[in-house]
């Protein structure tokens, strides 16, 4: 070794020396905190933001922990309960609506909850969605006027009659912030570009039992109590966990993997196969029914998913309770119709039978002749519908229609779905498609999926002016008289079953395990904020 | 001088063009594929005004331009650091890449801390064995680890871990650990960062972690090394210089520690720094699908599937640079330590 290369050896130690000691003095690791209660969620998805007006996706999952709603959606008792909002009154004609806030309750950064956070939250995401057509403020696309009567009241006027309460129960967009995000963000418009920018690189301002204190959307989402909450009193749970972190583990294995090694406390989507292991060894699990449902489309604009009896001849000869056992293993329920059970306006009778023969007999009257081949579309990454798409095919097979196989991953999947209204003859004559509602009203799902005016959802470009005059009446209905839109809903989808442009296959079952050290009470999960876990309720056992 | 200016600004300009041609062969690929980045920039929007929105999304993408257009003002942002925020997680595309990237270089920069000098070794002592019953296990040996899956072995290290230490390496770091002890991370590798602080409970964490797909990673880079070492040792020991040494007396161990390993250091920094760009593909399968560690395997993988090309670029242009300063390194060093070779 030359004299040099040894001088220049002992000056990079030292460099390397004097930098970990820098390091060392600048950020010397805390004092071990305090026992804390902590619990870690595994969430199967990254994070696509957490802005309350605009988000319309995975963000759920944080939001609802950090922000509150005026109203809460109680699925059990399908009744609209208090949360921000204490109680509300509407006119007759269902276009006035007014809202009685709590009082004394305070935002995270101890800013008021009043009327002034309830018009500008409300607002900012109706405006939004007017100007860039983004998020789901089309939920509040009838209020034309808001006013504040006092502090606490607050005053919607409407175009046209709305359930407003159920409409501010929604899952999406309908988050109360702070007006002072305002100053915090440095913006002068609560539609300025920079706000949404703001929220999502980790900021938020709600009043919900838990704070954001860390955001990192592909890694990790850290909360913590917020011991002002209001509602402490009302849930009375000592034990809630101190900490929660959302962990993005995207891989079941790695969630079972988690589960076992203590690493995480709470999974969402651990592989169906391993859960009685999982039980066997002392974890616990709630299988929850959600509103998360999956819908074959058919091609209504292409020979010969346009002949109605070759649609019928498919869905009959599907069988529905083998795919769910062998395709599912149990976590599913055989769909009833495009609304899944329990939802506002389901319809129970609407499911088709299995029967070979008169699926068959269906081919026949179609003057389809056998053998016949139409495409499947299907999402690959959902392990369900791979699998149901197997089945299906040997199941089609039965029927002597050949079903060729066309997996994609969601963007292109919708990218190629949504051509039918452009090129449907290039379009593939099948395509499973899932959905979550923003709001419970069966318009949510029906004029996403078959509304003729729908055009990035439709993918079964079904345009059927009845249903569409159904639908749009009814959705105006459910303002002035619940019960008659309703039915109106229920018509609509008979017309839907009559003419099957689309069939809802099954509505999921989402198991969550948990460990020992936790409970994990059924309260705390509801499906219409799936995958939104309700931590002021849970139990940390030491 | 070993090295010259000259060759340096050569092999910078060649990789300026290389980096260019990936950035417009990429994003012509990204954009024939199916997928509409305008429509998860939107938001996936339902309602009525979703078309509106769609439109909206694609003219703030600028993808409402001609091809050329859009791959310049790519280029253009690239140059000025400024690539924007991922369609998908809508945070700086910076901040996605970059905290996958130390994930993935740590890993890979611990495998070879071990790897290198393992398969050197083994390399060794099979040519100094040479012909023997050793010889012959450490040549099978090295055709077998170089050629096992990753995946597959990593799937197996899993499993032996769970059945016989009850343990199963998931993750970068305990969150629990992490919280209880307040570690903070400050270069995004958690072993040094670890140290840094003193946190030795989640150095130990960490390490402990590592371990498993480093394992799994490791197989084809000892493989390699072990297998061209013993050819170099092999060729080298039938040298004139070698047999010269021989025949002045002087002792086996000295020849091979003073003159044959020195000769074949060169070749095997080349091997090494080939092979650790390959391992960097390799770290990304097994991160993700089998450890489930963050990574840049997931952060690619989901890039794909949400059309966010803004961060599939990137991860393409720093994946590229990447392979590029390593074999330029490469380069350079064989150039300062053998005096027969002028870049």
């Amino acid at each position: 070794m030359s004299k040099k290369t040894y001088y220049i050896g002992v000056v990079l130690i030292a460099a390397l020396v004097v930098s970990i000691v820098f390091l060392y003095v600048y950020t010397k690791p805390q004092a071990p905190s305090i026992e804390q209660k902590v619990v870690v969620y595994a969430y199967n998805d990254k994070i696509t933001g957490i802005d309350p007006s605009v988000e319309d996706d995975t963000g759920l999952v944080v939001l609802g922990s950090i922000y509150e709603t005026l109203t809460y959606y109680d699925y059990k008792t399908s009744e609209v309960k208090p949360r921000l909002a204490v109680n509300w009154t509407s006119s007759s004609d269902g276009k006035e609506w007014v809202f009685y806030l709590r009082k004394g309750v305070k935002f995270h950064d101890g800013t008021p909850f009043n009327s002034t956070a309830v018009k500008v939250s409300v607002e900012r995401a109706r405006d939004i969605y007017r100007e860039t057509g983004r998020g789901m403020g089309y939920i509040w696309d009838a209020v034309e006027e808001i006013e504040i009567v006092d502090e606490y009241t607050v005053k919607f006027k409407l175009s046209y009659p709305q359930r407003l309460d159920l409409l501010a129960s929604g899952s999406y967009a309908a988050y109360i912030f702070s007006p002072s995000v305002l100053e915090k963000a440095g913006v002068s418009s609560y539609m300025d570009r920079e706000l949404e920018d703001w929220f999502n690189n980790g900021n938020a301002v709600g009043t919900g039992p838990y704070k954001l204190v860390y955001y990192d959307p592909v890694r990790e989402v850290k909360l913590e109590k917020n011991s002002d909450w209001w509602g402490w009193r009302e849930v009375s749970n000592p034990n809630a966990p101190d900490v929660v972190i959302i962990k993005i583990v995207t891989e079941p294995i790695a969630q079972y993997n988690g589960l076992l090694s203590g690493e995480i406390d709470i999974a969402s989507s651990v592989p169906r196969e391993n859960i009685k292991t999982l039980l066997e060894k002392g974890f616990k699990s709630i299988n929850l029914s959600t509103y998360h449902n999956f819908v074959l489309f058919f091609n209504t604009k292409r020979y010969p998913t346009n002949i109605r009896e070759f649609r019928l001849a498919i869905v009959h000869a599907l069988d529905m309770s083998r795919i769910i056992r062998d395709a599912l293993l149990g976590y599913g329920k055989v769909a009833s119709g495009v609304l899944p059970h329990g939802f506002p306006g389901h319809v129970d009778n609407l499911v088709y039978q299995y029967n070979l023969a008169k699926a068959r007999e269906y081919l026949s009257i179609a003057g389809v002749k056998s053998p016949v081949t139409i495409t499947l579309l299907y999402q690959v990454d959902y392990e369900e519908t791979r699998k149901f798409a197997e089945i299906f095919k040997s199941m089609m097979m039965e029927l002597g229609v050949n079903v060729e196989l066309d997996p994609q991953d969601w963007a292109r999947l919708k990218d190629i779905a949504k051509e039918i209204w452009r090129n449907p003859d290039e379009t593939p004559h099948l395509v499973i498609a899932d959905w979550w509602p923003t709001i419970p009203s069966p318009y949510d799902y029906l004029y996403t999926m078959l509304h003729s005016e729908s055009k990035e959802w439709n993918f079964a470009g079904y345009e059927n002016n009845l249903f569409d005059d159904l639908i749009d009446s009814a959705w105006i209905l459910e303002g002035e008289n619940y019960t008659k839109a309703i039915e109106l809903y229920v018509q609509a989808q008979q017309l839907v079953y009559e003419d099957v442009p689309a069939v809802g296959l099954w509505d999921e079952i989402r198991p969550f395990i948990y460990s020992g050290r936790i409970n994990l009470p059924e309260e705390a999960l509801n499906p219409l904020y799936m995958f939104v876990i309700r931590f002021e309720l849970v139990e940390v056992r030491s | 001088m070993p090295v010259s200016l000259n060759y340096i600004f050569k092999r910078t300009m060649l990789s300026i063009l290389v980096i260019l041609g990936v950035i417009v062969f990429s994003y012509l690929l990204l954009m024939l594929t199916p997928g509409d980045p305008a429509v998860k920039w939107a938001g996936n929007p339902r309602g009525p005004g979703a078309v509106k929105a769609i439109e909206l999304a694609r003219v703030e993408l600028g993808l409402d331009k001609p091809l050329y257009v859009q791959i310049a003002n790519f280029i253009y942002n690239f140059l000025t650091g400024n690539l924007g925020l991922s369609i998908a997680y809508k945070i700086p595309v910076s901040q996605v890449v970059i905290s996958g990237f130390t994930a993935t270089l740590e890993l890979i920069l611990f495998t070879y801390l071990f790897s290198i000098p393992l398969g050197v070794w083994l390399g060794l002592y099979s040519a100094i064995k040479r012909g023997s019953r050793i010889d012959s296990f450490i040549q099978s040996l090295s055709i077998v680890l170089a050629s096992t899956p990753t995946f597959w072995l990593g799937s197996l290290i899993l499993l032996a871990s769970n059945t016989f230490t009850g343990f199963l390496p998931y993750g970068r770091v305990s969150s629990k650990l992490v919280l209880s002890t307040g570690f903070t991370p400050i270069t995004g590798f958690y072993l040094l960062d670890s140290l840094i602080q003193g946190n030795i409970p989640v150095f130990i964490d960490a390490l402990v972690r590592i371990i498993p797909p480093a394992l799994a990673i490791s197989v084809y880079p000892i493989g390699v090394l072990a297998r061209v070492t013993r050819t170099l040792i092999a060729e080298a020991l039938l040298e004139d210089y070698v047999r010269a040494a021989v025949a002045w007396g002087i002792k086996r161990e000295t020849i091979i520690r003073q003159f044959v390993l020195r000769s074949i250091i060169p070749p095997v920094i080349q091997i090494s720094g080939l092979s650790f760009v390959y391992s960097l593909v390799d770290a990304m399968v097994v991160e993700t699908v089998v450890f489930g560690r963050e990574g840049l395997g997931s952060i690619l993988l989901d890039s794909l599937h949400k059309a966010d090309f803004r961060v599939t670029l990137a991860l393409a242009v720093y994946l590229t640079a990447f392979y590029i300063i390593v074999n330029t390194l490469v380069d350079i060093v064989q150039a300062t330590i053998d005096p027969r070779i002028r870049l």
